[in-house]
């Protein structure tokens, strides 16, 4: 097919050969081309490819992939366009050339049809190539090749899934992934769970009822309470109508107390006062033998702290200090 | 700051807020004269949330002589806490932990220990009870002051029981029975000790007294300052003579009635019968003692749940978690501290 549209093409191609006939060396040349022009064009092809991976990963989202591989799918499909018009014209050439060599004929021919095979080979829609009319733009051709490449993707019927439109090449890749994050949602979900149970361990929510169990103990505790209750009342009955704020009765509670605590002790509490005051008459009873004059004293200072009656007789001295240390005794021992 | 001296060459004046210092706690008790005991809860290594906050209402439960907000960091070792603890007047330490097996609590007397080592086998936090509670009850002044204890159970001469006993009697302040108020009676921890599991219950309660032999409404009435419902009376007399609902639980309170010696409140007078009512209020524990060392986390094992061990080095499998493998090196320094100490 592509043969014959190019022996239509041949009249008019021709005319353009006659003009530029003195280009036909050069134009040999471009016959040799192709392969280094297919090399370039796979070299594109692999960028492009690249890229288009690279996008592919970049973009999770199921849309952006398909409009990547739309675009890649078009601009292959202008690449291929613009091959297949370089082998045109290279199909041209060879005519002319075949025209001039009969001999060269056949071996072009093959030549040709070595090209045009490759040329399908290339493409991936062959279909297409034929439809394509000739003389016509690239940029309209790119259009074209556009549109069928998108009518072919919408044609597709989209089977029932949950995944959505994806391209079937992608599908695998989708479910498998989709499968892996479930997997290890599972195996996160699991462990932490694991944890929480582990964290929790001991942990336990009370009935809302009472047990026998804490009826028991509730039971047992009460008991604790009235006991010790009981054994307050008892303690403070004792001292009661006595009231701990007024000071008057907190003197005698604490009297009490004292005399309690040194039945305690197993020591008498009064002795110990006895005994103080008896030393201080014997001090008292020394004072006659003593300076009369306080300071002279040798326990000056010692037994009164009153510096104001100095100059007061010895024997009332005496027994002001008396007094003093007795009530000082007594309230050290409060 | 620094920025902000830099830009205006003048630095903001700084005022120190004075700060208002809270009463310091007496380290001995007025009356008694007794040292009061006071306590550290904190944990060792990582624990999850639910034992945090387990930790947080034990401390409450240790009011009002314990350190509330008491933080610690990751690299505090117990070193760090002792050292704290001679300053501050502290006795006794809970330390929580968590092994892979159960949650552990070690209660312990500073400086010199000993340790008991408990397995906790389950708990209840006080958040959790008082959710199953209808009406869970809170009163403002609750945790004003300290606990009561009642042990339970601990009858027989073993030395593990006993040393349980000592140790958990000291860790409040002793009351005075002549002098104690029972105003300041609030709440009560239980533990009772079950012969035939070895487990200890660990129970919390507030403490209510209710008059008896006054009706409900008229309990109320005195409570709750509000105006009665009278809608359905013909006469005022009868708010006073109506029974009203039954108290199904009166039958029992023979034996949890107490005369008061002096009021309680408004309601509970004096010289009049009140009962006793006992309400939880958490957390809950049962308890299990695993060990029992006679240094602070170390030295010699003078009882151990798994296996009798003459030497110093403990055979429990369970307590070998990594953590614990931590907290061994920690105890062996503060064995050598000490022993530089006694030098």
């Amino acid at each position: 097919m592509a043969e014959e549209m190019a022996m239509v093409e041949s009249g008019r191609a021709r005319r353009k050969f006659v003009k530029t006939q003195g280009r036909k060396k050069s134009s040999k040349k471009a016959k040799v081309r192709p392969s280094p022009h297919e090399q370039k064009k796979v070299k594109i092809d692999q960028k492009m490819k690249k890229l288009f991976r690279k996008r592919a990963r970049e973009y999770n989202s199921d849309d952006e992939e398909d409009e990547a591989t739309v675009t890649a799918a078009s601009e292959t499909r202008r690449l291929a366009s613009v091959t297949n018009k370089r082998i045109e014209e290279d199909d041209i050439e060879s005519e002319d050339q075949s025209g001039d060599e009969g001999a060269a004929g056949p071996l072009k021919k093959s030549n040709k049809n070595a090209t045009d095979v490759n040329n399908h080979s290339s493409d991936d829609e062959g279909e297409d190539e034929n439809e394509i009319q000739p003389g016509i733009t690239k940029f309209t051709e790119g259009c074209r090749a556009f549109k069928m490449a998108f009518r072919n993707v919408m044609k597709k019927s989209i089977p029932d899934d949950m995944l959505g439109p994806i391209l079937s090449a992608h599908k695998k890749l989708v479910i498998e992934k989709l499968g892996e994050e479930e997997a290890e949602r599972k195996i996160k979900g699991e462990a932490k769970k694991e944890k929480q149970t582990l964290a929790e361990k001991g942990h336990v929510k009370p009935a809302t009822y009472l047990d026998s169990h804490e009826k028991f103990l509730i039971s047992v505790a009460t008991k604790g309470v009235v006991k010790l209750f009981n054994a307050v009342n008892k303690a403070q009955t004792a001292q009661k109508g006595l009231n701990p704020s007024r000071t008057k009765e907190a003197k005698e509670i604490r009297k009490r107390t004292k005399q309690a605590f040194f039945s305690e002790l197993g020591k008498p509490s009064l002795p110990s006062i006895g005994a103080t005051t008896k030393v201080n008459e014997g001090t008292g009873k020394v004072d006659d033998q003593q300076p009369a004059w306080a300071p002279l004293r040798d326990n000056y200072m010692l037994t009164s702290s009153k510096l104001k009656d100095w100059d007061k007789m010895p024997d009332k001295n005496v027994s002001d200090d008396m007094g003093r240390t007795s009530e000082d005794s007594s309230s050290d021992e409060d | 700051m620094k920025q902000r001296k830099n830009k205006h060459g003048f630095r903001k004046p700084f005022v120190m807020k004075k700060q208002k210092q809270p009463q310091e706690q007496p380290t001995v008790d007025p009356v008694t004269g007794k040292k009061i005991p006071k306590s550290f809860v904190f944990s060792r290594g990582k624990i999850p949330g639910s034992l945090k906050q387990l930790q947080m209402d034990l401390r409450k439960l240790m009011l009002p002589y314990t350190a509330l907000s008491l933080r610690e960091k990751k690299r505090n070792n117990l070193r760090d806490f002792l050292n704290v603890a001679g300053p501050l007047g502290v006795t006794h330490f809970f330390i929580l932990s968590k092994t892979a097996t159960s949650p552990y609590l070690r209660v312990a007397t500073t400086p010199q220990g000993p340790t008991l080592t408990f397995k906790i086998h389950d708990y209840s936090l006080a958040a959790d009870i008082a959710r199953s509670q209808l009406h869970p009850r809170c009163p403002k002044d609750l945790f004003k002051n300290s606990a009561l204890i009642v042990l339970s159970g601990f009858v027989s001469g073993e030395l593990p029981l006993r040393l349980t006993t000592n140790m958990f009697q000291n860790i409040f302040p002793t009351i005075d029975v002549k002098t104690v108020k029972l105003s300041t009676c609030q709440r009560i921890l239980l533990l009772n000790y079950n012969k035939e599991t070895k487990l200890i219950d660990f129970r919390h309660y507030s403490i209510r007294l209710q008059p008896i032999g006054v009706s409900r409404r008229l309990r109320k009435l005195v409570q709750s300052h509000q105006v009665p419902d009278l809608r359905n009376l013909q006469d005022i007399s009868d708010f006073v003579t109506k029974a009203g609902y039954g108290s199904e639980s009166e039958a029992d309170e023979e034996a949890a009635t107490v005369t008061l010696s002096s009021d309680i409140g408004r309601v509970n007078r004096a010289s009049t019968k009140s009962a006793v009512k006992l309400q939880e209020v958490g957390p809950r524990m049962t308890l299990q003692l695993v060990k029992i060392e006679k240094g602070l986390c170390s030295g010699e094992v003078l009882f151990s749940e798994y296996g009798k061990t003459g030497g110093k080095e403990e055979s429990d499998d369970e307590m070998q978690g990594e953590e614990d493998a931590e907290g061994d090196k920690e105890e062996d320094s503060e064995d050598e501290d000490q022993d530089e100490e006694l030098d």
